[in-house]
């Protein structure tokens, strides 16, 4: 018994011995630098510009506000790129159960390319090879595509957004199709043989039938996805969209405030993640709940 | 479905593919201007290296193809078949010697590395750290002591919460800050560090799944037999969770591989770094598709033969088929 | 006539107010072969186990081989004891990453400093005792049960123990391969082990068996030989219990 309790002690005391140098050095390296730890400077007028703002802003305006406007179109990319991705990654993982071969060979390809490609990669081919490479001119009457931007039903949207939520969606999109795809192997046999005797077509039998058997097994996979996707939407810096991190960037390059810096984005990504697991816990309960009912 | 929709379908999908297979042949053999890759074709191998040097890390990358395809065509000669696991072993401190020198050869500092060597490099020596900091760190989540317990789960899931980019960035910033002062390391060791502190996190979790899914009785049966918890773990529990865990590994390898692109971001000119720079030069602007198709096919041929080496190990570790 | 092993009043409870055992006294003498019976859940599986320190006590008072174990559980005195003490457990439990042989060489060369050449001979040697020699190199997943069952057997007998513990040895086999175990503790019965075995198999214990003992509800409600236990037994609850099984 007092063995364990010396392991314990022992454990502990290296733990905060290996915490204490460490912050021992940071102390002394803090103050050979000359940076406190300090948030005032958030008020401070940032000083730069931002191409793409969801709320009126100026170079005038705070730190806090600059990354307050990041924030804003971080959510924008990564709330359409969910919606994109997954209709995306379901209509692929729903498309290797189709009983046509060369649906499913496509669906096959897809998932096979883009998952070996880095996401990088993408995004930035997405960019300068797919969006700035349309025309100068918009062409399209309800869709209008130019290098300037996309006006799509009344809404201007930046090349830099288009290409994120493009890239990600497609990236992000190809994981999930393997999650669906496994979701919905994990259905019995005798469901597909029971709504097919009974007539049904393909499209309402795995609409109806198969997608919603499969959601159990689907949801916690998905979740950690979503994450990704959150996650990944970072990449954005690389094209130009100022999400959180590329404000972030920006921010502690002019104030040199590393740290703050990084405590505001773990902090930041920490809620973020909070928001989308707590929202996926919910959906997951009510499926639950659902099937529970209905048997 | 109905048929003639089906029929319709395939038609519709036949044609698209052909103009787009058309189209892209074409493009590929007529219509593509490939100098930008054959002209360049050192520098994204092995990046700005010291041009009379570039033999070492070409060499190296020679040594891990020829490595990779005796892996895969599974050797005859059993001394070859013995002797694989320590020869790629040796890769990792080989490839080190041979971009950095020393020992007879010329010192090259790591800012002159890049290009795939870089790539290559950086996934192999962060993998190498991450996987036992990751063991570790899986242990410590299970751990009884509640110190151990919660440093581990504290580090995993904010490790788990947090963009790669930005451990990434603030790894280059910040770890320096950590240090003693007048100790410093150079970007590539900092960049290394900081992919593996990030990569462990995740491979905790896979190897947790894999402890996780072994049954009680196996400790028991292991404790019965009079092995201390240590030798319990060592010899009984953890070569069953880590090869229950290998394909999770494994799929975290090849990320490591693709995710070394982000450092492009912040100026290493590893595989992606070197493109964009390359794309800088005003002899080839412009040619974006062109590198973008090379690269893909770079890093599509690296991952895919990662993967295929993977399953390969997942196959030779499964007792009943190697015996 | 020494005592391998002597319990006095010990008490387990997995949940409060519940007892598993119950104030359970016994003595079990070198070379004898103690067969324990009971329904599910009358705790004799979880008696057997406090033999070896797999489950802890309450309180009582357990000597095993000499060493005491009780409520203070000291990790080192139990696993002394576990190199002297055998067990055999209903589902086998072999390590299906190793093949038979490093399963059975594994304790002895990590625990008991054996050198590897000495341990594989051994291992052989027991192996053929089993009647199993040729799966030596083979893989757990490769054998049925009832081999597996023997390699377990003979994994514990290559630590050489004094006692070996049965915790239903042939309950997860199929009805074939249950002779072919039962057989290879006849054998090592004979040999003069002392074994406690808790069973179902009524032939076995009548045959093998030195003394019978009875257990339901955490308590040992009789202790005596196969014969009587069988054809006389003194308590209306085993007479119950024997008429459910026969």
């Amino acid at each position: 018994m007092h063995r364990r309790l010396w392991i314990q002690i022992a454990a502990a005391a290296l733990l905060l011995g290996l915490a204490a140098v460490l912050i021992n050095n940071l102390a002394v390296n803090l103050i050979r630098t000359g940076l406190g730890l300090s948030f005032g400077w958030l008020a401070r007028p940032a000083g730069f510009a931002l191409a793409e703002t969801a709320l009126p802003y100026s170079p005038s305006d705070s730190y806090a506000w600059a990354l307050t406007i990041g924030w804003l179109n971080s959510l924008k990319v990564i709330l359409s790129g969910l919606v994109l991705a997954t209709l995306l990654g379901v209509a692929a993982g729903a498309a290797r159960s189709s009983g046509n071969r060369l649906l499913r060979r496509l669906a096959a390809a897809y998932v096979a390319l883009i998952r070996q490609v880095p996401l990088l990669l993408q995004l930035m081919f997405w960019y300068f090879v797919g969006f700035l490479g349309l025309p100068e001119t918009p062409v399209g009457g309800l869709i209008g595509l130019s290098n300037q931007g996309i006006r799509l039903l009344g809404l201007d949207l930046s090349v830099e957004f288009c290409a994120v939520l493009t890239g990600l969606a497609v990236f992000t999109g190809a994981s999930i199709a393997e999650i669906v795809r496994g979701g919905i192997n994990s259905v019995p046999r005798g469901q597909w043989e029971a709504f097919r005797s009974l007539g049904l077509g393909e499209g309402l039998g795995m609409r109806r039938i198969v997608l919603p058997q499969a959601l159990p097994a689907i949801l916690p996979a998905l979740t950690s996805q979503y994450l990704n996707l959150a996650k990944n939407s970072t990449l954005a810096i690389a094209v130009g969209f100022a999400d959180l991190y590329a404000v972030s960037d920006t921010t502690i390059t002019q104030t040199g405030r590393a740290i703050e810096g990084f405590l505001l984005l773990l902090l930041s990504f920490l809620l973020l993640n909070l928001l989308i697991s707590s929202g996926m816990a919910v959906l997951n309960g009510l499926v639950l709940g659902r099937l529970k009912g209905s048997r | 479905m109905n048929r003639v929709i089906d029929r319709l379908l395939t038609l519709l999908m036949l044609a698209l593919l052909g103009w787009v297979g058309f189209s892209g042949v074409h493009w590929l053999l007529f219509a593509a201007d490939w100098t930008v890759v054959t002209a360049n074709l050192p520098l994204y191998a092995v990046g700005g290296y010291p041009p009379d040097q570039r033999w070492r890390p070409l060499v190296w990358i020679a040594l891990l193809i020829l490595m990779t395809a005796i892996t895969l065509m599974g050797p005859r000669r059993g001394w070859l078949r013995r002797g694989l696991p320590a020869l790629w072993s040796l890769m990792v401190p080989l490839g080190v010697v041979l971009l950095a020198g020393g020992l007879g050869l010329q010192p090259v500092p790591t800012r002159e590395w890049g290009g795939f060597s870089l790539t290559l490099l950086l996934t192999v020596c962060s993998a190498l750290l991450s996987l036992p900091a990751g063991v570790l760190l899986a242990l410590g989540r299970r751990s009884e002591l509640p110190v151990l317990r919660v440093a581990s789960t504290a580090y995993i899931e904010v490790m788990r919460a947090v963009p790669l980019i930005a451990v990434l960035f603030f790894g280059q910033l910040l770890i320096p800050l950590f240090l003693p002062p007048g100790l410093e390391l150079n970007r590539v060791l900092r960049a290394v560090i900081a992919f593996a502190l990030f990569a462990a996190a995740y491979i905790a979790e896979d190897v947790r799944g894999g402890l996780q899914a072994i049954p009680p009785t196996q400790t028991e049966a292991a404790a019965v037999l009079g092995l201390s918890p240590f030798q319990s773990l060592r010899l009984v529990v953890l070569p069953q969770a880590l090869r229950i865990a290998l394909p999770a590994l494994t799929n975290q390898a090849v990320g490591l591989l693709q995710n070394t692109s982000l450092m492009a971001i912040l100026g290493l000119v590893e595989l992606l770094g070197i493109s964009r720079s390359l794309l800088a030069n005003p002899a080839f602007i412009g040619r974006y598709l062109e590198v973008y198709v090379w690269l893909a096919a770079v890093y599509w041929l690296a991952c895919t033969a990662m993967a295929l080496l993977a399953r390969h190990l997942e196959i030779q570790l499964d007792p009943l088929r190697s015996s | 006539m020494t005592v391998a092993i002597r319990a006095i009043d010990l008490v387990k409870s997995y949940t409060p107010g519940q007892r598993a055992l119950d104030g359970v006294g016994l003595e079990v003498i070198s070379g004898e072969v103690l067969v324990v019976m009971g329904p599910s859940g009358s705790g004799k599986s979880t008696l057997i186990r406090t033999f070896n320190g797999l489950e802890t006590l309450d309180s009582g008072q357990l000597d095993v081989l000499g060493m005491r174990l009780d409520a203070s559980h000291d990790e080192r005195e139990v696993r002394a004891i576990r190199q002297r003490v055998g067990m055999v457990f209903q589902q086998f439990n072999l390590f299906p990453h190793l093949s038979i042989l490093d399963n059975i060489t594994l304790a002895p060369i990590k625990v008991k400093k054996m050198s590897p050449s000495l341990a594989e001979q051994r291992a052989v040697d027991l192996l053929e005792q089993m009647g199993i020699a040729e799966q030596a190199r083979k893989y757990p997943a490769q054998l049925s049960g009832g081999q597996q069952q023997r390699v377990a057997i003979a994994r514990a007998l290559a630590l050489d123990p004094e006692v070996m513990l049965f915790d239903e040895p042939t309950s997860a086999l199929d009805p074939e391969r249950v002779k072919e175990v039962l057989d290879a503790m006849r054998q090592l019965a004979a040999g003069g082990m002392t074994m406690v075995v808790v069973t179902h198999e009524l032939g076995f214990a009548r045959e093998v068996a030195d003394r019978v003992m009875f257990m339901d509800q955490g308590k040992v409600v009789e202790t005596s030989d196969p014969e009587t236990f069988f054809s006389n037994a003194k308590e209306e609850r085993s007479r119950r219990f024997l008429r459910q099984m026969m």
